[in-house]
């Protein structure tokens, strides 16, 4: 998929990034639905999340894997809106929206992660 | 993002509903079309997926209470059904970022036979590990 652009926000460290990301993804994602389904318990019980989020670099990659997501998901679809040429103001409030849903939404997801108790005092582990 | 195979043809992105139901098309074109409709069922399925992990916050009953209805066979079989989703977005992203850094150019037309094969098979065995619990139980362990 070849893109040849010449304004001067050409878009292309987006393109970079959605690469990028995309890579971090394939380990991420499909490692999370191994993890999350080598035991019908394991993505769907309270106690298999609460005993994973003992361990922080476990936290850590879930924090990780929730950005990166967000980020490769809403460029995505602004990639999707590029292709329609729009009018300035409507491209802004696109551009907007996405950002401030990503926002809320990113924000909402650290808030589930670090609103997980630890059972015991437990530093980076 | 037509394809060079040889018949010149525009493939029109603004009109790419339009396009998908056309008849004419080429694997490149469907790639794309797939690539599109499965990046938008991720995204959608992240900010879900953020929604009702949203319990988790009120502790183990609110959590499992909302748990309880994902964990039935229709809803164990759909979490199967988006994989085919993460499995499609995943090998075909990977194929272009190669085409794009890897000189892919050459060769992406036999990975993506290679792509849609290793998907098929990645597909059965996540099947597999997804419901073996379930089948063993049926035979009584
Ligand atoms: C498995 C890892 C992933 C890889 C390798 C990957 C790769 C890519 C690449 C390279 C593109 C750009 C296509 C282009 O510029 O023409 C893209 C687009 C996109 N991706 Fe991903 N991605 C991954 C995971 C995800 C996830 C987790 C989501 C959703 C949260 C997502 C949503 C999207 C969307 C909405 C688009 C835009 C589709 C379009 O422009 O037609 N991707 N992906
Ligand atoms: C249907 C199969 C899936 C199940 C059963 C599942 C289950 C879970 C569970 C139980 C958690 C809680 C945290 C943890 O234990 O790590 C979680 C977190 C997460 N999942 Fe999934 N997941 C699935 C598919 C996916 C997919 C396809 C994506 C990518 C689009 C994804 C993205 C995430 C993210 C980003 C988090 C962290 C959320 C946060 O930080 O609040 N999951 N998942």
């Amino acid at each position: 998929m070849y893109k040849y652009q010449s304004s001067k926000n050409s878009g292309a460290k987006s393109w970079v990034f959605q690469r990028i990301s995309g890579l971090a993804l394939v380990v991420l994602m499909i490692g999370h639905y191994i993890l999350m389904h080598y035991h019908p318990d394991s993505g769907h019980t309270y106690d298999a999340v609460l005993g994973r989020m003992q361990f922080s670099w476990y936290r850590i990659i879930d924090l990780v894997f929730l950005t990166l997501g967000m980020y490769h998901g809403l460029n995505g679809i602004w990639g999707i809106f590029r292709d329609y040429n729009l009018k300035p103001w409507l491209k802004i409030s696109v551009l907007t929206s996405l950002f401030i849903l990503g926002i809320a939404f990113v924000a909402w997801g650290y808030n589930i992660i670090f609103s997980i108790p630890y059972l015991r005092n437990i530093t980076l582990n | 993002m037509p394809e060079d195979t040889g018949k010149i043809r525009k493939f029109d992105q603004k009109e790419w509903i339009k396009e998908n139901i056309s008849y004419h098309k080429d694997s490149g074109s469907w790639a794309w079309i797939y690539h599109r409709i499965s990046g938008l069922a991720l995204i959608g399925y992240l900010f879900l997926h953020v929604y009702s992990l949203s319990t988790l916050t009120a502790g183990r009953e609110a959590f499992e209470t909302k748990m309880k209805a994902f964990t039935t066979p229709f809803f164990m079989a759909l979490e199967w059904v988006l994989f085919i989703f993460v499995l499609f977005h995943s090998l075909n992203g990977i194929r272009i970022v190669l085409v794009d850094w890897a000189d892919g150019a050459r060769y992406h037309k036999m990975l993506y036979k290679v792509s849609w094969i290793a998907g098929i098979i990645l597909f059965l065995v996540m099947g597999y590990i997804m419901f073996s619990h379930e089948i063993l139980k049926l035979f009584g362990k």
